[in-house]
């Protein structure tokens, strides 16, 4: 029996093509940009950030007796809580899969 | 990351004492509807934060808690009543009475909303 | 604390329409009365209430308001005209017949009446809205 070295091509060979074609569009297993996971996460903290801000200053227009909207203003307030909350909720699921990871046998 | 700020629990703070001051001032007025020669009272405490709503309108000045502490809600006497006329408005007085007490409300939600963010973080999610 | 204080403006409010009313009920009640117990007629009486006799200097700080609220100056008789009537027959007629009833004004005491029981109103509404106040206030540290 004659093994072709030429035709056979090994299983790992094969997933780096493919995961070579993927970096080149951009592109990783779950549809989100892989390289760039990073800057989403801060992107998002960063939104959030800005809703807190946001609320925040509504509270001193608040405080200083000029609004016009109280309901705009009580839910800004609502709206910073639940998006912290979904963020402490993101980072807690983050970590533990981080340590998922750790846990795995080599 | 800039979180919530000193000026605004500071803020928050000094309004509440000057509702709960105005409330004293509304509640003066109204229990002395139908006294002889009475100066209504009122508090003045939003024309003390006139450059601070000038900033928070344009969006870019920024408070600092040297500025707040400055402020104090005072009790002021208007002038007396011109004869014949009375000296206290009581369906003015009760719309006030309604304001303030929302005011007060809004104002009381918006340290407990702060105090919850703290808690949410310490906690990390868990109730 | 400002709150409690509150409370005692509202409650001092109260007092002097309660007296008012009570005043206006004994007006009306001594409508007919021709002669009072100690042989006078009766005087129709109105209640002169003022801001309570603090100083103001001091309520302006916040710390020392307990002075604000209303009270009772005096509870003086009017000096209205007795209200003359032709009878007769009337054990307290005198001589030309003519009987003297206490000079009370019905509209005017309705009037004072409805007025007091409105400014007894606002002064529970004011009552209640620093009720509503403290209990949120001590709702902070809950949910």
């Amino acid at each position: 029996m004659n093994i072709d070295p030429v035709g056979f091509i090994p299983p790992g060979q094969d997933i780096a093509a493919t995961a070579g074609l993927a970096d080149a569009a951009g592109l990783g297993a779950n549809g989100v940009a892989r390289g760039d996971f990073a800057s989403w996460i801060a992107r998002e903290i960063g939104s959030v950030n800005e809703k807190i801000a946001s609320a925040d200053t509504q509270l001193q227009r608040l405080a200083t007796g000029e609004v016009e909207n109280l309901h705009q203003v009580m839910i800004g307030l609502e709206e910073a809580k639940v998006s912290f909350q979904l963020m402490v909720q993101v980072r807690n699921k983050l970590l533990e899969a981080y340590q998922d990871i750790l846990r795995m046998q080599v | 990351m800039p979180g919530p700020t000193e000026v605004t629990t500071a803020l928050l703070l000094k309004a509440l004492d000057a509702t709960a001051l105005r409330h004293q001032a509304i509640a003066s007025n109204i229990a002395n509807v139908n006294s002889v020669d009475y100066r209504p009272l009122s508090v003045n405490f939003e024309d003390q934060l006139g450059f601070a709503r000038a900033a928070l309108a344009s969006g870019s000045g920024t408070l600092t808690p040297a500025d707040v502490a400055g402020i104090r809600p005072t009790l002021e006497q208007g002038p007396p009543p011109a004869p014949g006329t009375a000296a206290v408005m009581l369906d003015m007085e009760m719309v006030k009475l309604s304001q303030n007490t929302l005011q007060y409300q809004a104002l009381l939600k918006g340290i407990t909303h702060r105090a919850g963010l703290m808690s949410i973080a310490i906690n990390e999610g868990k109730r | 604390m400002d709150l409690f204080a509150a409370f005692a403006i509202s409650g001092s409010g109260m007092s002097v329409e309660k007296t008012r009313l009570d005043v206006t009920a004994l007006n009306i009640a001594n409508m007919h009365s021709t002669r009072a117990g100690s042989g006078q007629l009766y005087q129709p009486l109105t209640v002169i209430s003022q801001a309570k006799a603090g100083s103001f200097a001091t309520a302006f700080s916040q710390a020392q308001n307990a002075a604000l609220g209303a009270q009772v100056a005096e509870v003086r008789a009017t000096l209205a005209a007795p209200r003359l009537v032709y009878e007769p027959g009337h054990p307290d007629a005198d001589a030309k017949g003519m009987v003297a009833y206490p000079g009370v004004n019905v509209v005017n005491e309705m009037v004072t009446m409805i007025s007091a029981t409105r400014a007894y109103e606002a002064n529970v509404a004011a009552l209640n809205a620093a009720r509503i106040m403290a209990t949120r206030a001590l709702e902070i540290g809950g949910n």
